[in-house]
């Protein structure tokens, strides 16, 4: 059997495989949108929570020294073991944290919250929308 | 003298050929192990390949199906030595894929977890996975150019 015939079986079988993964497996995806996550706060709503609220920046470092939310911390992936002591430095128990990374696109902000969630912190919410929707919440004045 | 000749090149022969062994298991364990960690929760997944910001969500979504099912076939493939070619074929080209992604997260800065191995092993930047695929790629090649054609 030729390369591609080998490599076109395959693919029949892993597609095989995949539509059943994506029929019958119990955390198969939402394939049309992401699902509602109660934990997604809009902008409004943080503003409606005023100064309470403490900002964790989930996107590089570079691009938050460039730019973000006053007083917002720098937690994400890569700067975790050194920045983790750092929140917890300037996070009082109770207080509501949201998370925010780029845009919608980024799903970074969930996974920093749920991650913080695992580690304690019950009041971390992501913020819909991200950077990109607090910066057109300024430009608007909101 | 030939007989000795003979048996050195009949060592030479098995120490190849359980080389090529050792590779390819090697290589079948991580495209299994990756297989399996992505498939025990392909939501999960989809939010990994969503950090990317290379794809929409739909998008985003049939490759967490899909991705681990292909892999868990090259793994069963390669562990098995049945349609080697055009799963070596299918290594290559995903290595290739996960690489250029890896690439474009590092250069557009992207503070990522690499979403290799699903939840099961978390490795944060993409230098390291990157380096890896590299280093695999050319474990590919070695097992592309001394397979039986």
């Amino acid at each position: 059997m030729t390369v591609w015939r080998q490599a076109g079986l395959i693919l029949l079988v892993a597609l095989g495989l995949a539509g059943a993964t994506a029929a019958i497996h119990p955390k198969r995806p939402s394939f049309l949108a992401p699902p509602q996550d109660p934990n997604e706060v809009s902008l409004a709503q943080t503003k409606e929570w005023g100064r309470s609220v403490l900002w964790v920046d989930a996107r590089s470092e570079t691009e938050f020294v460039a730019e973000h939310i006053p007083d917002a911390i720098c937690l994400n992936f890569e700067n975790w073991n050194q920045q983790f002591p750092k929140f917890l430095d300037h996070f009082n128990p109770g207080q509501r944290v949201v998370v925010y990374c780029s845009a919608t696109s980024c799903q970074l902000s969930r996974e920093i919250a749920e991650k913080l969630r695992t580690s304690g912190v019950a009041d971390a919410h992501y913020l819909e929308g991200g950077w990109e929707a607090w910066k057109k919440g300024q430009l608007e004045g909101r | 003298m030939s007989s000795g000749g003979t048996g050195e090149a009949g060592r030479r022969l098995v120490a190849f050929r359980i080389g090529r062994l050792v590779l390819k298991t090697i290589l079948a364990g991580l495209f299994l192990f990756a297989a399996i960690a992505k498939l025990a929760d392909p939501a999960a997944f989809t939010q990994q390949i969503m950090n990317y910001q290379l794809v929409p969500w739909p998008v985003a979504a049939c490759m967490a199906v899909f991705l681990p099912a292909l892999e868990f076939c090259l793994g069963i493939c390669l562990l098995l030595g049945r349609l080697e070619s055009g799963a070596l074929l299918w290594v290559t080209i995903l290595l290739v894929a996960f690489s250029g992604a890896l690439l474009s997260a590092m250069v557009r800065g992207l503070a990522i977890d690499c979403g290799c191995f699903g939840r099961a092993m978390e490795t944060t930047g993409t230098i390291v996975p990157l380096i890896r695929n590299l280093g695999l790629l050319a474990v590919t090649a070695a097992l592309w150019f001394s397979r039986r054609k």
